[in-house]
This record gives structure tokens, C-alpha cells and sequence, in this order.
């Protein structure tokens, strides 16, 4: 149970301050919390989802967007939390009951002098059983998207050698359809699934049974079904990266190419390391792209998209803290990339079927496939 | 887009920041007060009022105390905008507390709000009204939650449940029983949104109340899928707990895994080897682990056991128990097992939990894999494992704590995790905490076949940046070495190049990797002699003191195994006996006991080298700076006095024999073996799975552990009935002819003890009723020798529900249904209730009635006698004494008006002139006197007094009585007068009696309790106290003719009721029952109405108790005037509990 919130400021100072229960807490707790800077070692799920649900509303979540909305903020955290218990949490009905700014509101406030931001009527979604849904919306375009957005999680060792690749992804929907539409996904290969989870709109017992999503959308993007595909074989590029150490200089080089061509443009192809505290000056050169070392030691090379005629490469050298002969801890590479187009799980779409619909809406798939926690050690 | 959209608008200069924030609310949060907020809110517009609401709400968001504002925001609560409401609605809870008496003043308005067609101004006025937390509205809150508990929204009906924690919050007693209640006939909504609020306030109010869930049990875990996350988490934990405590433990589960039949015997002795200490215990632990389990592989029933008993009686008090008594394995070996192959709840429990294993919440994943991992038998404990892994890949903070469950996980059942080692690999983007916590898992679940990949990552691990963790896996390698000899080597020799390699800067990691050599040499010294023979030529290079510390202490250790180590032993006591002087504390003491050992196991040969080597290093540490390390030297000296001087060889018999001795107490000082720390933590606390108290390992405040099994009275045959009525189940037959709708109130409060011994007896007076009243007035004559018939009998038996009691339904009362359900508040819900379902339940009450005579006391108007208070005591006013009572006389003038009898009484020997008594404010003269009243009267209101006639003379020790009426404008505040006397003015303040802002409405009882059934619900306050007045008079009513008992409470309760407040006693109802000192039952009801308005009041007083204690009564007061009736209550309460005048 929730006693209180406070929303503080990036310099510590308290923006808003909202008591949920009869016990009050004094403000100035947040000074304490402040300075212990307390790494956030509990399930803050809810807070969380506060938080996601704020940043929806506001368009991110800092000082002045709060200001601004000061009265927004208060007002759904009313409609949230109900003595330290979660009311309404679905953004759907939120939405509906306290209406997000927006320019109107804004253009109107100023013009008029009057907007109200909050509803006069109850959401008739908090008595379906679909709450996720406003009820009966009406849409002019007739369309569902589905995407699969994967993450490619690596591991390769100091040899080269690939410990662990499994794939994350999630099933997104964005679905622009009237009624009460009633859809089933089914996939060609479902069984390559390791283990999933579902947004509350799935039915269980379908899955359960023929591993079929079964459900009734939410409005808009949401996230239907999140996925994992262990012990993948093959990844789309190769990171080599090698450090040699002679008397206080450490040279570098790292190779990026590509290893299984998954066969769609591979983009936004990042490497970025941790330069280790005993390293007092680096000097590095790419072949390609750029590099950037920032405050922190964190050495960044932004590829890009991989030539077609070269194999990008950074070679250069680390100057040692005096005294050091070689460098005694080795970096890990954490490499970022893109691929359009594909889902690198090999997870098919078999088909979308509708029910309920008037008329058959327009259906999109598309696969993404992103670097995860992609990680090469040396 | 919103990024891109805050992009620009950082890039964008200040001025077109300024820009963007036109429109917001910006203005009002950076300077609130620029304007003047409170004719704002005064205002006609709801605009302006919507601004000055939201300055208020930026000054309170701002830490300023903003509750001067209070009176006029409240004002605003009338307001038909919804925004303004909701506005007013943030302030009140914010400052309600602070200021209670202002609050009362928008009750009304909420009870207006709460009778909207619309429900979310329904649920807003229900949700602040609740959460204003003032004690005197608590009742009133209760009403309305019950009367929004069977709203036709869901919504409005979600807020109820909410309300409930709020309510039970204000720690009112005597409404526990009615809320707990309320909780359960929420839990028995059908809406899956109610339920999991009402779980929630289960858990809040009364998480022990388990009957409450077995009434609704089977439905629960039906609806537990669709039920809002956060309700989920809620409930499953609640349905856990009904389970284990209605059927106890399944015997299939790990938690019994360690309890199976054949095991008992072993239990025993085990747990008596546990007393002595945990020296046994890894030697025992290598024993259960033979205990293997079938389908899953090893199971660690020692961790097992530990961690069942802390689940079930919270580790404190576990491990209190464990150091103290020795009954704990009996203890828990006589409790009920079941099965969750047969067992239809258990099964439904984890049947409508597995797909919640599915969500996309954390903690609705972690709380369906606890009850996996508690009740489910062991073989479908699987399903639970890749759920959890899933959990990881979520945020950095929800990683920690699925680790810290995976953790106890992977401590009882390994090979539950083992083939998943893969997801225990450390990420560049975990914390500390948690890349340890994967450390300490990963070294638990290892196997024989993963151990090799493991290693790999390892040696990884070892070059990591963050050099703690780096010496952590160093810690885990050792452990993973000593657990598989296998790999043993390869371990050693990948730590000693560590160890050799190690700077200056790295002590962490070469003390961890020195240590894990130790103790894996530990496991078998001969065969690693080579190792040892590396780490002492390295202690050149090796500058840590502990490190050095630990490889000198293998030197003594080790000194005799092998045929290097006797070798190279002289070289490495000269070099130690070099270097002792520039060694560290702690170094020192090792190279002490190391060279004590050495000369121990020595050979002949070599002894007097060593002995010299010795005596050198003694003799330079007797002279040590440090006092431990002089007392180490002359302990060591004494000990070893035997081998170092035995220089003269001659020597007596006695001399002889306490060499031997100090020589055996030498070998066993120094040559015992020496068991290391076992490294398993048993007295380590478990918390049930996904509760906060187990991340922090302590209990949090609100942690229960579960309840113990089987504690939940298997005979409460509504609970059985109701399980029944699932599903039918064979063996348990019994009780199936019950029905379902009867249950939820013989269950729910403690009136159902007296129902059946009630319901018997009214049936007895019924069936002898027939046969004639005679049997019941001689029952009674003891009564009637008072010559006039105080007591008549009006009725015996109440009319009753049940149609067997219908014979002795009285004619006069049949239409009156309600007339006996005072004792139950909840029996205003009749009212409320469009259900005929829950009306059925409402009948049951009425069952309970006693059965009752009624008295009449026509007497006591003679001994009723007005509180007379002072007005001017003689001491402040010259002599001249004033005292006022107020009278039950009524105004003639206006029914505003209430009438005092005003007493001047002259004290003092002088006679005292043109004595008047004037409002505050008028400054009227004696003369202008006639004007002012023909003034007054031509005025349409009516004023605050109506002028009294002046008294031209009050002589000494005269006294003259006057009438007066006064109009009060407030039912508490006093009225400040002018009191003129010779020419000089007293301010008095005359305190108004809210008691006599009624005037009797005489009724008889039929009317009473028709009136009283328009009047239920929000129009009826009660609250209890006691009353002791009686007990004084009981004991000096010994004289003949007033011998009865409750006559006497009777009378003297109406006498001080009608004392203080200007009713009419309606009737007295008299239990009839067979304990004659027993006054629970008696009845007193009142009737009036406001003077103002001439809306009824009706009071009713029940009473509990025996005649001679103190009794407990409770004063119900129906009321259409809210604010009227609360007030009238307290007064009622507040003059009941004062003890009596003398």
C-alpha cells in the first residue's frame, strides 16, 4: 500500500506532494531519500506504471512538462490510486475521463478563459469486460498493423566463441478498427516460443490449447504478447575485437563484418565501450564512421551501415597509468544494430482472422529486429 | 513524437519555450498567489473558481498550508461543475483532518452528490467523503458505503470496496463487525473489478476472517483471470491462505518433501543433532541429499524443511523456537496433510493460477509462482521455472527481486534452474547486487555437466572492471571447485596464476583467490602439495597481510604432508623469522601458530632447528609492541615448554607426566581438525515468495506468515456447505442439504451465537401461548406487586421470518416488520436493498429477536428534574447569582424559539435594581426598551431573544424566576448576552442544550417504528457507551416495591434522558429472559421533533449487560437533519456516560 507521492525535481526540491492514506508523511522525507539516492531495490511495478502512464499524458516526464500540468498530475493521480490502492491504472479509461492536454485545450484555454480537462460522464468501459477498450469506437480508417520487434540479446566470449543468443520480442498491434472486433493471430512456428506473456486481451485458454492469440484489441498501439526464442545459433555481425599490451601502451583494433547475412540491410550499427579507469589517454581511428569519447570513458564508434567494400575497423592505442606494464582488465564491447524487415527468431505470422467486422480492414505485418544486450567480451 | 516534439523545444530559444507554455497551467504552479484567491472563490463563474482551486493546488503541491481557505472551498462543494468538484474534492482530502468541524458542513452535500444519477459523481463524493477520515461521520460513511456496495456501477461499486480500508482506518469498533461484512458481500460481486478491490480490502481489514473467502472460494478462483492485475496479486495470495488453512499442506509439494513417512524417524534425530549447533550440519546435509527425489533430481530437504516452517510460522519466531524448545518437529508432524491429486480446491487454486504465469505484470507472475511453489506437487513445479527467467528481462530493480526468489528457489530445489544456467549470465548492464545474486545462484544450480560452461564464463567474470565482483567469482569458483573435485585443478591453477599476477591494487581479489585455494586444498591436502609449495614461493611477492596470514597458516598445516614441503620448511622459517619484525599483526600470530604446528609434527632430525627458529621468533615477540601478540608468545612458550626446553634430560616422574599432558594438550590445541564455517547460512530468514520483507530480509510491517494449516474449523458448516455447493465431493455429504443463500449470516457476526439458544426459546413461549397467557404473567408476578400495573403485557415473540413462528405473530405489530431489527444496523439495509436475494438475508436477523414485555413508566415525570446550569456566579456578579434550566415548555411566539426558566437570585445584602438580560450587540437602553420590541416583532425573522420584561427590584436573598426565549442560531455554539444590573453590564454566554431543540411528538410505538423505517440508512447514527448511573441506584433501592431490576434501569435512564433533553417516551420494552439479572435487550425509545422544522427525531437506547455492571448501551438516533442528528447523538452518548449529579 501506498502512502504518498512526491514527484521531485531533478535538483531534488519537491514538485507535488499527494497523500493516498490517512497517515501522513511529512516532505521532508524526501530530503532523506534524496541524499541516500536509494537504488530502487523494490517491485515498483506500480510506480512504474504511474510513471508510464504520466509520460503518456505529458510527453515525457520532467520539471516544467509537470508544472505545466500540475493539475493534470493531481488529477490522475486521484483517478490512479485510491488510498494507496490502485483504481484505474487501463490509460484507455483514463484517457476517456481526464482528457490529456493538447494544443485545442491549450489554444482553447487561451481564447476562452474555459477548458475542462475532466470528463462529466463515466467511461462505460469500467463496467465491460473488455476494459481495455472504449466502447464501440469509431474509426475512419479500417486497419490493424502487427508488428514483431525483437532484441537480439548476445554473449560472445573472450574466444570468439557464442555463450549464449536468445531473442526478446514483442508481438505490437496498433489496431484502428470500429466495434467490438474479435481477432485471432496464429503463428507458423509457434513452438521455437521459449516462454511468452500477454497482455490482459489474450485469451488463455486458446493458447493453452492450440497456441492461438484470441483476443479483442485495445485501441490504438499496444502490445500484445511478449516473447522469448533461447538458444538462437546464428547472429547477423561478428565484433572482433583485439588488445595487445606492450610496456604501458595497449594497442586496439576491432573488426565488425557481418557473419550470417540475414539478408535485409543491417543499419545503425553501433559499438560502444567502457574505456577501464587505469587507461589515461586513448587515441583511436576508424576507417569508417565516427568515434566519440565521452566524460564517462565511454567510447562510442557509430558505423552506421556497412560498406560495401571495406570491413569497418578501429585500430589505435591506450596510454596506461604509469606503472602499468599491461592492462589488467579487459572491456566489453556492447554493439548495437538494426535490421529492417526481419525477425531474426524466424517467428512466422501464419494469419489474422477477424470476427465481428463489418468489412475487412487492411492488415500489415512487419519485422524488426534490434541488438539487445548484444555483448562481445575481449 | 512527443521526443521529437520536446527536442525542438529545447533547441528553441527561451522566449519560444515561453510560448509553448501559454495555454498550460504553467502560470498558476510558478506564482499562485499573484492574485487574490479568495474572492476567486467567491465568485459566480466556475472559471474563476477552477483558477483559485488550482492556485490552492499549486500551493499545496508546494508545501504551503493553504487550510485558512478551508470554510470557502468547502463552500464550493455545491457546485454542479464537475471539474470544480473535483477540484474542491483534492483540497478536502488534503485538509479534512485539519479541520473537521468545516468538513461536517459538506456531509450533506456528499449525501446529496451520493443519490446522482451520475456514478462518477457518485463514486467521487463516496471516495472523499470516506477518505475525509473524521470519526464522527464514520457511521454515516459506513451507510453509504453500504448503500454504494449495491450500486448498479461497477464503478461506483469498485470505490465502495475501497472505502472499506478507509473506514476500518478509523479504528471504530463497534463497525467491525458491519465492515467485515461488507467485505464479504463484495467479494461476492460478480464483477471481476469489485473483486479485486474487495480482495483488497480484505487484506486490509481482515486478513484472518479466511470464512469470509471459503463462502465464495470456488467462484474466486474462477474469476481470478479476469480480475485487474493488481487485484490479482491481492487475492492470490488470499486464496493461498484459505487453502492452507482449510486443507493444510499438500503432501506432494516440496514444502513436505522433507516430512515424507519414512523420513520421520531420521526428522527426529535430525533435528536433535540441530540443537547442539551447526557444527553437524554439512556432514548431515551431505546425508539428505540422498534423499532423492524421482522426478526432479536432488532436492535439498534440509533447506526445504527450513524453509517451509519459516513460511508457515514467520522466521523470527522460527528461528526463536528452534534455539529454545525441542518440540518443533512434533509440532508439525501432527498436522493434516492433503493431497492435491484429490483434493477438487487445490486443484481449481492451481489450475486458475497457472495462466496468470502469462501476465505481463511482475508481480501477478511472482505471486502465481509462489502458490506453485507452495502447493503444487513437486513434479508440476516446472512450469514455474521459465516464467521467472522471463521476469528478468524487465527492469533493472524487478530483475533484483525475481533474483532474490529465484534465489531460495534454486537453494531447496537445484536442479529446478540447473539446465538454465545460461540466463544466470552476468549482462554489462546489471547492478552489483544483482551480478552477485547471479553469482550465488549459478554456483547453487551448477551441475557436473554446466559446471565447465560456467567456468568458462567465470574466467571472463575474473577480468571484469568492477573488481568486487571480480573477487566474488572468484569466492564462487572456489565453491564450485570444492563441490566437484572434477574440476578442481583446473580451478587451482587458474587461481594461482591469478594469485601471482595480482598488483598491488587488487587485494580484494587476491585475498578471495587465496582464500578459495585454502579451502579447496582443504578437500584433499596430499594430492595439492604442489599448489602449496607455489603459494609459499610466492609469498615474496604477495604483500596483503590476511593473504600472507592464510598461506602461512597452510605452511603449519600442512608442514608434514608430502616430500617437498619438509624440504623446503627450514628456508621458509628462516625467511619468516627474517622478515617477522616488519610483518603485520595479524601475520605475526600466524607465523607464531604456523611454527608452533611445524615444531609439533616435526621429525627428530630437524626438531632442534626449528626449536631454535622458534625461541628466536618467541623472543623477538615478547617484545612485540602489540599485547596480543606477547600473550600469543607466552601462551605458545607454556604450551610448547616440552619441546622447546628440553635441554636437561634430567628428569622427575612427575615432570614426566605433566609433559605428556601439556604434549596431548599441544597436539589437540594445534593438530585438531578443524572444520571449516560450513558456508550455508541455516539460520538465513525466508520470506514467503514475492513479499517485500524477503528482498529486505526483515519482516516489513504487515507481513504475516501463512496461517497455519488446518486451522480453519473444518466444522463451520457453512464453509462445507459452500464447498459443497462447487462442487459436490463424495465422503462429505453431511451437509449438503443446507442451501447456499442461508450461509452469509450465520457466518458473519458473533449475533449468530445467540441466535439458535434465542430462536428455541421464543419457539417455547410461542407454543405455551396457545394454551394461555397465564403460564407467562405468573412467570412475571414477581413484578406486579406494585398496586398499579407498571408492566402490561403487550407481546411476547416478535413477529418472525420463519413461517414456523408465525402462530404467535401478534395482530397489533404484523404491519411494523422493522420494529425489532434495532439491534442490527445492518437491518437498514432493507431499505437500500432492491435485491431480493440479500433481503432474504436481512430476515435472519429478526430471527434473533428476544422476545419481550413491554412496561409503561407513568411515573417518573415527577422525578424528571432540568439540569439547572449558571449563568453568573454571585462571586463575579456582585452577589446577584443567575442560574438558567432549560424548560420543556414551548414558545408561543415562534417555534424558533426555545424556552429557559431564568432564575435571579440576589446573594447579597443590598437590593439590586433593573436586572435585564440583552443580546450582545444591542446596546439598548432600559428606556427605549417598548420600541425595541415593537420593532422586533414588526421583523419578519425572529431574534436571538426575545426581550425579557426588567426587573425593577430583587431584594435580598430574593429570588425571581422569569421565562425566556431564545433563539440559537447554531446547534453548539453559545449565545453571548448582556446581563444589566444596577447600571452595570456582565457579558454571560448562554450554552445552548441541543436537547431541547425538540419538542416531545407523542406517538405510539406502531407509529415510532413506521416513522423509524422512512428513516434508515445516511438518517441513522448510532453509537454505543456505558452506563453506570443504575448501578448506585440498584444498590440503594433495597426498600420493598421497587425490587425489580430493570425498573429501575428503566427509570432511571428515561429519568436522565428526559432530564436533559425534551422527548417523549415512546415505550420500554422489557426482555423476557430466562437469566433474570441479564438486561441485554432492553429498550427505550424516544420521539421528538425540531423545533425549527418540525422534522421527527426519533432515539432509541438498547441495552446490554447484567443489571449490577456497568451496562453497554447503544443510541441509535434517526434523523433526516444530518448534522442535527450526529450532534444529537453525541450529546445523547455524552450525558448517558457522565456519571450521575451527587
Amino acid at each position: 500500500m501506498l502512502q504518498c507521492i512526491f514527484l521531485l525535481s531533478d535538483s531534488g526540491e519537491v514538485l507535488l506532494e499527494k497523500q493516498l492514506t490517512g497517515h501522513r508523511v511529512d516532505r521532508s522525507i524526501c530530503a532523506w531519500f534524496w541524499e541516500q539516492s536509494i537504488a530502487q531495490g523494490d517491485s515498483f511495478k506500480f510506480l512504474c506504471r504511474v510513471a508510464d502512464v504520466l509520460s503518456d499524458y505529458l510527453g515525457g516526464l520532467n520539471e516544467d512538462l509537470i508544472k505545466d500540468n500540475f493539475v493534470i498530475v493531481y488529477e490522475l493521480l486521484d483517478e490512479m490510486i485510491d488510498n494507496g490502492f490502485p483504481l484505474t491504472t487501463e490509460p484507455n479509461i483514463l484517457r476517456e475521463m481526464i482528457a490529456p492536454p493538447n494544443i485545442v485545450s491549450k489554444v482553447l484555454s487561451v481564447v476562452t478563459g474555459t477548458s475542462s480537462n475532466v470528463s462529466n460522464t463515466l467511461p462505460v468501459a469500467t463496467a465491460s469486460c473488455v476494459p481495455w477498450r472504449k466502447m464501440d469506437p469509431k474509426n475512419t480508417s479500417n486497419e490493424v498493423y502487427v508488428d514483431l520487434v525483437e532484441e537480439m540479446d548476445a554473449i560472445i566470449s573472450r574466444d570468439g566463441t557464442l555463450v549464449k543468443c536468445e531473442i526478446y520480442g514483442e508481438v505490437q498491434v496498433n489496431s484502428h478498427l470500429s466495434g467490438l472486433p474479435d481477432l485471432t493471430l496464429s503463428f507458423a512456428n509457434a513452438s521455437i516460443l521459449n516462454d511468452v506473456r500477454f497482455h490482459p486481451c489474450v485469451r488463455l485458454r486458446p493458447w493453452e490449447s492450440q497456441q492461438i492469440l484470441s483476443f479483442v484489441p485495445p485501441d490504438g498501439q499496444f502490445k500484445l504478447m511478449s516473447y522469448r526464442v533461447k538458444k538462437l545459433k546464428n547472429i547477423p555481425i561478428y565484433v572482433k575485437p583485439q588488445l595487445s599490451s606492450d610496456s604501458g601502451i595497449c594497442r586496439i583494433s576491432v573488426l565488425v563484418g557481418i557473419k550470417n547475412d540475414p539478408r535485409k540491410p543491417i543499419d545503425s550499427i553501433t559499438v560502444e565501450f567502457q574505456l577501464p579507469p587505469c587507461v589515461l589517454s586513448a587515441n583511436l581511428t576508424p576507417n569508417h564512421g565516427t568515434v566519440n569519447i565521452l566524460a564517462n570513458k565511454t567510447c562510442s564508434w557509430s558505423i552506421g551501415r556497412l560498406p560495401k567494400d571495406k570491413a569497418p575497423s578501429l585500430s589505435g592505442t591506450l596510454v596506461l597509468a604509469a606503472g602499468l606494464e599491461r592492462l589488467p582488465v579487459f572491456p566489453t564491447f556492447q554493439v548495437g544494430f538494426r535490421v529492417m524487415g526481419t525477425a531474426l527468431s524466424g517467428l512466422q505470422i501464419d494469419k489474422l482472422d477477424f470476427k465481428n467486422l463489418p468489412s475487412r480492414p487492411y492488415k500489415g505485418f512487419r519485422g524488426l529486429t534490434r541488438a539487445g544486450e548484444y555483448q562481445v567480451r575481449s | 513524437m512527443f521526443t521529437q516534439f520536446g527536442a525542438t523545444a529545447e533547441s528553441l530559444s527561451k522566449a519560444s519555450t515561453m510560448v509553448f507554455r501559454i495555454g498550460t497551467d504553467a502560470h498558476l504552479y510558478d506564482d499562485p498567489d499573484d492574485v487574490n484567491i479568495a474572492p476567486l472563490l467567491d465568485s459566480k463563474f466556475d472559471s474563476e473558481k477552477c483558477e483559485a482551486l488550482k492556485r490552492l493546488l499549486a500551493l499545496i503541491a508546494q508545501g504551503f498550508d493553504v487550510s485558512n481557505f478551508f470554510p470557502q472551498v468547502v463552500k464550493n462543494v455545491a457546485s454542479q461543475s464537475i471539474e470544480v468538484k473535483k477540484l474542491v474534492y483534492l483540497y478536502l482530502l488534503h485538509y479534512a483532518e485539519k479541520r473537521p468541524n468545516e468538513a461536517l458542513l459538506s456531509i450533506n452535500y456528499f449525501q446529496k452528490d451520493l443519490g446522482d444519477t451520475n456514478p462518477l459523481v457518485r463514486a467521487w463524493a463516496l471516495r472523499t467523503m470516506a477518505g475525509i477520515r473524521l470519526h464522527v461521520i464514520a457511521p454515516l460513511v459506513l451507510v453509504a458505503v453500504s448503500k454504494c456496495a449495491r450500486d448498479p456501477s461497477v464503478y461506483v461499486r469498485k470505490c465502495a470496496a475501497n472505502a472499506l480500508p478507509k473506514v476500518h482506518d478509523l479504528r471504530l469498533e463497534e463497525n467491525t463487525a458491519a465492515i467485515e461484512e461488507l467485505v464479504g458481500f463484495l467479494l461476492n460481486d460478480n464483477s471481476p473489478g469489485v473483486i479485486g478491490a474487495a480482495a483488497a480490502a480484505f487484506a486490509s481489514v481482515c486478513p484472518t476472517n479466511l470464512s469470509l473467502i471459503g463462502r465464495n472460494y470456488r467462484r474466486l478462483c474462477e474469476t481470478l483471470p479476469d480480475v485487474e492485475e493488481w487485484g490479482q496479486i491481492v487475492l492470490i495470495g488470499i486464496l493461498l491462505r484459505y487453502a492452507i488453512a482449510r486443507h493444510g499442506l499438500v503432501k506432494e509439494s516440496i514444502m513436505l518433501s522433507s516430512r515424507d513417512l519414512e523420513n520421520i524417524a531420521s526428522e527426529n534425530g535430525a533435528s536433535d543433532t540441530y540443537q547442539k549447533g551447526n557444527e553437524d550440519s554439512n556432514a548431515y546435509f551431505g546425508l539428505k541429499e540422498s534423499n532423492a527425489d524421482l522426478t526432479n533430481g536432488v532436492c535439498k530437504s534440509e533447506v526445504v524443511d527450513i524453509v517451509s516452517r519459516s513460511y508457515l510460522e514467520g522466521p523470527d519466531k522460527y528461528l526463536s523456537k528452534h534455539r529454545c524448545a525441542d518440540v518443533l518437529s512434533s509440532e508439525l508432524e501432527g498436522l493434516h496433510f492433503t493431497s492435491a491429486k484429490d483434493n477438487e480446491d487445490i486443484k481449481i487454486l492451481l489450475l486458475c493460477t497457472s495462466p496468470l504465469l502469462w501476465s505481463h505484470n511482475s508481480a501477478v507472475v511472482l505471486a502465481a509462482a509462489g502458490v506453485h511453489w507452495i502447493m503444487a506437487p513437486k513434479e508440476d513445479i516446472q512450469k514455474i521455472v521459465k516464467p521467472l527467467l522471463f521476469l528478468m528481462r524487465s527492469s533493472n530493480s524487478s530483475k533484483y527481486v525475481v533474483l532474490c526468489n529465484i534465489q531460495v528457489f534454486s537453494k531447496a530445489v537445484p536442479s529446478l534452474f540447473a539446465p538454465h544456467f545460461e540466463d544466470f549470465f552476468m549482462s554489462p548492464s546489471d547492478s552489483y547486487q544483482v551480478k552477485a545474486l547471479k553469482l550465488e545462484i549459478l554456483s547453487t544450480i551448477a551441475t557436473e555437466s554446466s559446471i565447465s560452461s560456467i567456468f568458462q564464463e567465470f574466467q571472463d567474470y575474473v577480468k571484469d572492471p568492477d573488481r568486487k565482483f571480480a573477487a566474488d567469482t572468484v569466492a564462487a569458483i572456489g565453491l564450485c571447485a570444492q563441490q566437484f573435485p572434477k574440476v578442481a585443478n583446473t580451478c587451482l591453477e587458474g587461481l594461482l596464476a591469478l594469485a601471482s599476477h595480482a598488483t598491488d591494487g587488487e587485494a580484494i581479489v587476491l585475498l578471495q583467490a587465496i582464500y578459495s585455494i585454502k579451502a579447496i586444498i582443504g578437500k584433499d591436502p596430499s594430492s595439492n602439495e604442489k599448489v602449496i609449495v607455489h603459494l609459499i614461493r610466492s609469498l615474496e611477492s604477495i604483500r596483503v597481510p590476511a593473504a600472507r596470514g592464510m598461506i602461512i597458516w597452510m605452511v603449519g598445516e600442512y608442514s608434514d604432508i608430502g616430500n617437498v614441503i619438509p624440504k623446503v620448511l627450514p628456508v621458509v622459517l628462516k625467511y619468516l623469522a627474517r622478515c617477522f619484525t616488519v610483518e603485520e599483526v595479524e601475520t605475526k600470530l600466524q607465523i607464531l601458530n604456523a611454527c608452533g604446528k611445524v615444531l609439533l609434527h616435526s621429525k627428530e632430525e630437524e626438531l632442534w632447528a626449528y626449536r631454535k627458529v622458534l625461541s628466536y621468533m618467541l623472543d623477538l615477540a615478547r617484545c612485540d609492541l602489540n599485547y596480543d601478540i606477547r600473550d600469543r608468545a607466552r601462551f605458545i612458550k607454556e604450551l610448547l615448554s616440552c619441546y622447546i626446553g628440553s635441554s636437561d634430560t634430567e628428569e622427575g616422574k612427575a615432570q614426566q607426566e605433566s609433559r605428556d599432558v601439556s604434549r596431548v594438550l599441544a597436539g589437540r590445541i594445534f593438530g585438531g581438525q578443524i572444520k571449516a564455517p560450513s558456508s550455508e547460512q541455516f539460520s538465513a530468514r525466508f520470506y514467503l515468495p514475492g513479499s517485500l520483507s524477503h528482498v529486505v530480509l526483515h519482516a516489513a510491517p504487515g507481513y504475516e506468515p501463512l496461517p497455519r494449516p488446518c486451522s480453519l474449523n473444518f466444522e463451520d458448516p457453512s464453509i462445507n456447505s459452500n464447498i459443497v455447493e462447487g462442487a459436490k465431493r463424495p465422503g462429505d455429504g453431511a451437509t449438503q442439504s443446507e442451501s447456499y443463500t442461508d450461509d452469509p449470516d450465520s457466518v458473519s457476526g458473533s449475533l449468530n451465537e445467540e441466535s439458535t439458544s434465542d430462536y428455541s426459546y421464543a419457539d417455547s413461549i410461542g407454543g405455551s401461548d396457545g394454551t394461555g397467557g397465564s403460564n407467562v404473567s405468573s412467570s412475571l408476578s414477581e413484578v406486579d406487586v406494585h398496586k398499579e400495573p407498571l408492566i402490561h403485557l403487550s407481546e411476547v415473540g416478535y413477529p418472525n421470518a420463519n413461517p414456523d413462528g408465525g402462530s404467535h405473530v401478534d395482530n397489533q405489530y404484523s404491519g411494523s416488520n422493522n420494529l425489532g431489527e434495532l439491534i442490527s444496523t445492518r437491518s437498514l439495509e432493507s431499505w437500500l436493498d432492491e435485491n431480493p436475494n440479500s433481503g432474504h438475508n436481512l430476515s435472519e436477523p429478526s430471527s434473533i429477536r428476544k422476545s419481550s414485555a413491554r412496561i409503561s413508566i407513568g411515573h417518573i415525570h415527577g422525578r424528571v428534574e432540568p439540569k439547572i446550569c449558571a449563568l453568573l456566579d454571585p462571586a463575579n456578579g456582585n452577589g446577584l447569582s443567575v442560574d438558567y434550566a432549560f424548560s420543556s415548555e414551548l414558545s408561543s411566539l415562534s417555534p424558533l424559539l426555545v424556552c429557559l426558566q431564568v432564575s435571579f437570585k440576589n446573594c447579597s445584602t443590598e437590593p439590586m435594581m433593573n436586572l435585564q438580560l440583552v443580546e450582545d450587540n444591542k446596546r439598548q437602553d432600559s428606556s427605549d426598551h417598548a420600541s425595541a420590541m415593537t420593532e422586533s416583532s414588526s421583523h419578519g425573522d425572529v431574534p436571538s431573544l426575545v426581550p425579557m420584561e426588567e426587573i425593577a427590584n430583587l431584594g435580598p436573598s430574593e429570588t425571581i424566576n422569569i421565562m425566556l426565549q431564545v433563539r440559537f442560531r447554531h446547534h453548539l455554539l453559545p449565545l453571548k448576552l448582556v446581563l444589566w444590573c444596577n447600571g452595570k453590564t456582565y457579558p454571560v454566554k448562554l450554552r445552548p442544550d441541543i436537547g431541547y431543540f425538540v419538542r416531545p411528538l407523542p406517538m405510539d410505538i406502531g407509529v415510532f417504528s413506521a416513522k423509524e423505517a422512512q428513516l434508515p440508512g445516511m438518517f441513522e447514527y448510532t453509537r454505543r457507551c456505558i452506563f453506570t448511573d443504575h448501578i448506585g441506584e440498584l444498590k440503594k433501592g433495597d426498600k420493598p416495591g421497587t425490587n425489580d431490576q430493570f425498573l429501575v434501569i428503566c427509570e432511571c435512564l428515561a429519568v436522565k434522558v428526559l432530564s436533559n433533553a425534551n422527548f417523549f417516551l415512546v415505550s420500554v420494552d422489557m426482555p423476557v429472559s430466562a437469566n433474570l439479572d441479564d438486561a441485554s435487550g432492553l429498550r427505550l425509545r424516544f420521539s421528538g421533533e425540531l423545533l425549527s422544522n418540525s422534522v421527527p427525531c426519533l432515539v432509541t437506547l438498547v441495552l446490554e449487560g447484567t443489571c449490577f455492571e456497568p451496562l453497554n448501551i447503544l443510541v441509535k438516533v434517526n434523523c433526516e437533519e444530518t448534522v442535527f442528528g450526529l450532534n444529537l447523538l453525541n450529546r445523547i452518548v455524552n450525558l448517558l456516560a457522565e456519571p450521575a449529579r451527587g
